[in-house]
């Protein structure tokens, strides 16, 4: 619900970024987005094709790479990768004791951009 | 030509809220994020915990999207209260607390609560310089929410549950939304309150006080 203000960030450090290595405008972003950041890439996409517009990544392409969540077991030791948003018990074992380590990502990977 | 970026997309609003920390860090406040869905009852159980509060030292800021009704029923209890209105914004970000603390009388405050947008979704995302989150859900909302909305039950220290006065007249599990939440949250405190009776309100300002005395 708040993919505006997360596109508003975006272009703010892409832009930022841009200007400082004298670039002239930008042609794709990567991204990596966590299943579980809250955040629909479908809605992300939307707002930042309507946000670009006046920026250097007016004409650029938002690629969204999903992470999904994943999770390493105190209990059992094992690691382990999930379809769910979320992780109520060890996947392998059932126990309770895991630590969640990835699919909360909001990051910009790396850019495509023309001299 | 590739350029690595590598940056976080909410550095910004992190950093701002680092900075906002270091300042009531500097002024000796507990601060506390209020969170909640709209209706589940912060600014009731603000009133509930500036009636009920001691000799806390408690200060309000009054997120909305419009209006200043909330921190209209703050100002009577005497508590020094600000409203920001978002303008739209479905929630506070670490810029608008910022802008804000000028405002306020950081020095001669023990405890500040930042009530929220009302909003299940995006404010568990925006760090604003807290110590802790807290959240409330109301018995009314359904026993599904903690699954339904996983990040604000894993980003809180504590689960208000209120409204629990209305148990008799719903088919709600109790027991579910505590299991879910705290399978989601280990950590997780659970409060049941009722704004309307004041039941349970003194265990939470006595666990608040014990919170804020510890930091």
């Amino acid at each position: 619900m708040h993919e505006v203000s997360i596109a508003a960030n975006l272009i703010e450090i892409v832009s930022e970024q841009c200007r400082k290595g004298g670039y002239l405008r930008i042609e794709s972003i990567n991204l990596k987005l966590g299943r579980a950041s809250g955040i629909m890439p479908d809605a992300l996409l939307f707002a930042f094709d309507a946000m670009k517009t006046d920026s250097p990544a007016r004409d650029a392409v938002l690629m969204v790479e999903e992470v999904p969540v994943s999770g390493r077991c105190g209990g059992c030791g094992g690691t382990f990768t999930v379809q769910e948003e979320y992780v109520l018990h060890c996947p392998l074992c059932g126990g309770g004791s895991f630590q969640i380590v990835g699919g909360r990502e909001l990051d910009i990977v790396d850019m495509e951009v023309s001299e | 030509m590739k350029v690595k970026v590598a940056t976080k997309i909410l550095e910004a609003n992190d950093r701002i809220a680092a900075e906002n920390r270091k300042i009531f860090d500097g002024a000796g406040v507990f601060v506390v994020n209020l969170m909640s869905g709209p209706g589940a009852g912060k600014t009731s159980l603000l009133e509930r915990t500036l009636a009920a509060k001691g000799g806390l030292r408690v200060g309000v800021v009054e997120g909305d999207i419009a209006g200043s009704d909330d921190a209209e029923r703050i100002e009577k209890y005497g508590a020094p209260v600000v409203q920001i209105n978002t303008g739209g914004a479905c929630h506070l970000d670490a810029n608008m607390i910022s802008d804000v603390l000028g405002d306020l009388p950081l020095d001669e405050l023990d405890v500040l609560f930042i009530e929220n947008v009302g909003n299940l979704v995006c404010p568990a995302e925006f760090k604003v310089g807290e110590d802790m989150k807290v959240m409330l859900l109301s018995v009314a909302e359904g026993h599904d929410k903690p699954l339904k909305y996983p990040l604000m039950f894993q980003e809180s220290a504590a689960l208000i549950l209120n409204k629990i006065d209305l148990l008799p007249y719903t088919d709600v599990d109790v027991g579910k939304i505590r299991k879910d939440a705290q399978s989601l949250n280990p950590g997780l405190r659970i409060f049941e309150v009722s704004c309307r009776t004041g039941a349970g309100i003194d265990e939470w300002v006595a666990w608040l006080g014990r919170e804020a005395e510890k930091s």
